[in-house]
């Protein structure tokens, strides 16, 4: 089953509710294939901004072209898209199979055709035993699957995701990212995935999109992202712990209004450095840890350690920022 | 301690709930039916006593046959303005319900306000006649049905949108993205999920029009439109003292709607906490 992939391109697109606007403006090119991922903080118009490409939400402005074709408005069903909701939205009083097969009873396709479509998605998700059961009496993952299953028997060129992991615990989140991407290598189609969690983004994507307040911030790859943010928000945004943003008079006296460095670009040392401060807590993960150390000139900022190894709490300690791994807004 | 108190006050209500139930529910059935096998003296005694002589077949049949079999017609007549006005009820209550809660525009709002009217309003007897008469449905069989739907919709359509309310609308949205078009929405994958609201209405409201004494009265005088109901009116003037087939009457006309309500006695339970829990 390998879809043939789609480019999706987005021409000035905006959406207002009312007097609000939501999106505003939103210029963006997602390549044939490519794994693209949206993400920005709650309420930033994600969700909005899928469902405009979807066709559920009516664009207020610009165009959007799938596959070279306009179809700003054109009916979801003709967009060639698939969606995966957040809860899944798998019809309770259908069993497995139904639920994969709708669209296409809908369509009213030849029994013998339904069937096939219906296990060979089953056998890519390993859904084959579940067929017969009620959504009810599936777990969360299992849902997720058929959710997914739901989306491949329709062969969409793209496939829309909206925060497709959010509901599941976080050991099966990081199964099912693998497994996600899997199956993007094995299907080929586009993909563009909707998360707030910075993780699921770094991990999974081609290309990042981040969102704030209706606006594309930067568009790249993750690491793109992660060594050249063009502004504090995408900085502080990628990356976790997140980067130590600090503004005001210290930003000033070092010629910038913000001035970033990533915990762990901050080299600790408890006999001298640029900064001093006093460590105010101290978080062990095992493989690394995690220091807040309040200082006098930059305030508070957060050092990340490998291994175990750190002063105690309450111990006066230095920090000196890598050469070349400050960034200036 | 504590729990032999509670579990001998337990009993004690169980047994007070099993009394009260007996006095309100079966002595009346008990006094109907040892009424309706006695014979017509005996019967206008009214006395809470057994039988001397069981008329069981020798009441039916005369029951049924009186007035040239006019209990069968009112079978006929009841069981069809009942079934077309349940159907009527439950198609267009979940078609409206389902507008009002997904739609929410100006004129939602204006229809919303007229069914609220709808349960508020007394019904008025005489101008409905009227209308009846200048659309030439008085006195038909349609015309009844179309008053029956009338007065059940304000409740059903709310009935059905506030159940509607807890369906999410990802389920519409999925549906729309499997290209399904707004019939299909509706009746694929709305109207199955109503099924616990649906059985629910089509009793309380079957049994609510079977045994409707009123509104046949008004609407729908005539011979051939006799409904069960007007049956038992139509004995007490004839019959004036023959109490046993008056009561055999009346079991007769008692038992479509206590089959009904045992055959759906356990979805209508479900339905009526349907919409609690999540799920
Ligand atoms: N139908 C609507 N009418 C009015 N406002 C809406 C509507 N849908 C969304 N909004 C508003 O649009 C904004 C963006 O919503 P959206 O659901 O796209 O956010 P999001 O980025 O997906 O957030 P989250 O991460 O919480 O899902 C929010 O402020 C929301 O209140
Ligand atoms: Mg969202």
């Amino acid at each position: 089953m390998t879809a043939s992939s789609s480019s999706v391109v987005l021409k000035n697109l905006a959406k207002s509710f009312g007097a609000v606007d939501i999106i505003k403006g939103i210029d963006l090119v997602i390549e044939p294939g490519e794994f693209c991922v949206f993400v920005g903080p709650s309420g930033c118009g994600k969700s909005t901004l899928l469902r405009l490409i979807s066709g559920l939400e009516e664009a207020t402005s610009g165009t959007i072209e799938i596959a070279g074709r306009v179809v700003t408005d054109a009916e979801p069903s003709e967009r060639g898209i698939a969606m995966v909701f957040q809860s899944y939205a798998l019809y309770p009083h259908l069993t497995v199979r139904q639920n994969i097969g709708f669209g296409l009873s809908l369509a009213k396709r030849p029994k013998a055709e339904i069937e096939a479509k219906v296990q060979a998605a089953a056998s890519v998700l390993q859904l084959g035993p579940l067929l017969d059961r009620k959504p009810k009496a599936l777990s969360g993952g299992q849902r997720q699957r058929v959710a997914i299953g739901r989306a491949m028997v329709r062969d969409p060129a793209v496939f829309l995701l909206d925060e497709p992991l959010s509901n599941l615990d976080a050991a099966l989140r990081a199964q099912m990212r693998i497994e996600l991407t899997d199956l993007h290598k094995k299907l080929g189609a586009t993909m563009i995935y909707v998360t707030h969690d910075q993780v699921e983004a770094m991990t999974m994507a081609d290309k990042i999109v981040v969102l704030n307040a209706g606006r594309i911030e930067q568009v790249g790859s993750p690491m793109e992202l992660y060594n050249h943010p063009v502004s504090p928000f995408v900085a502080g945004f990628i990356g976790s712990p997140k980067m130590n943003l600090i503004t005001g008079p210290a930003a000033a006296a070092l010629g910038c209004t913000t001035y970033g460095i990533r915990p762990e670009h901050l080299d600790l040392s408890t006999t001298e450095g640029q900064w001093q401060g006093r460590i105010r807590h101290v978080e062990r993960l095992g493989a690394e840890s995690v220091l807040y150390l309040q200082t006098e000139a930059m305030g508070e900022l957060v050092i990340r350690l490998p291994g175990q190894d750190c002063p105690a709490p309450g111990s006066i300690a230095f920090v000196t920022p890598r050469a070349g791994r400050s960034f200036r807004f | 301690m504590s729990t032999s108190f509670s579990r001998a006050r337990r009993r004690n209500m169980g047994i007070a709930a099993t009394a009260v139930a007996f006095v309100v529910f079966i002595l009346p059935f008990l006094f109907t039916f040892l009424m309706a096998v006695k014979t017509k003296k005996e019967a206008a005694l009214f006395l809470f006593s057994w039988p001397s002589e069981w008329h069981f077949w020798a009441n039916l049949t005369e029951v049924i046959k009186a007035r040239n079999y006019m209990l069968l017609l009112a079978y006929f007549n009841s069981t069809v303005i009942t079934v077309a006005a349940v159907a009527g009820l439950v198609v267009f209550g979940a078609m409206v319900g389902y507008v009002l809660q997904r739609r929410p525009s100006g004129w939602n709002r204006v229809i919303y306000a007229g069914v609220l009217m709808g349960l508020m309003v007394p019904p008025a007897v005489v101008p409905t006649i009227w209308v009846l008469q200048g659309l030439g449905l008085f006195k038909t069989i349609h015309g009844m049905v179309l008053i029956q739907v009338a007065y059940g919709l304000a409740f059903s359509v709310l009935l059905y949108r506030s159940f509607i309310g807890t369906i999410p609308r990802d389920l519409d949205e999925a549906a729309i993205i499997d290209g399904a078009k707004p019939l299909a929405i509706f009746f694929k994958v709305i109207l199955p999920l109503l099924k616990p609201v649906t059985v629910t209405l089509i009793v309380v409201q079957s049994i609510a029009i079977f045994n409707d004494f009123t509104n046949p009265l008004y609407y729908l005088p005539g011979k051939d439109n006799v409904t069960v109901q007007l049956t038992l009116f139509n004995f007490q003037s004839q019959f004036q003292s023959q109490f046993n087939l008056l009561f055999m009457n009346i079991l007769l006309v008692t038992i479509p709607p206590l089959l009904v309500f045992i055959f759906f006695n356990r979805q209508i339970v479900a339905g009526m906490t349907a919409g609690a829990v999540k799920g």
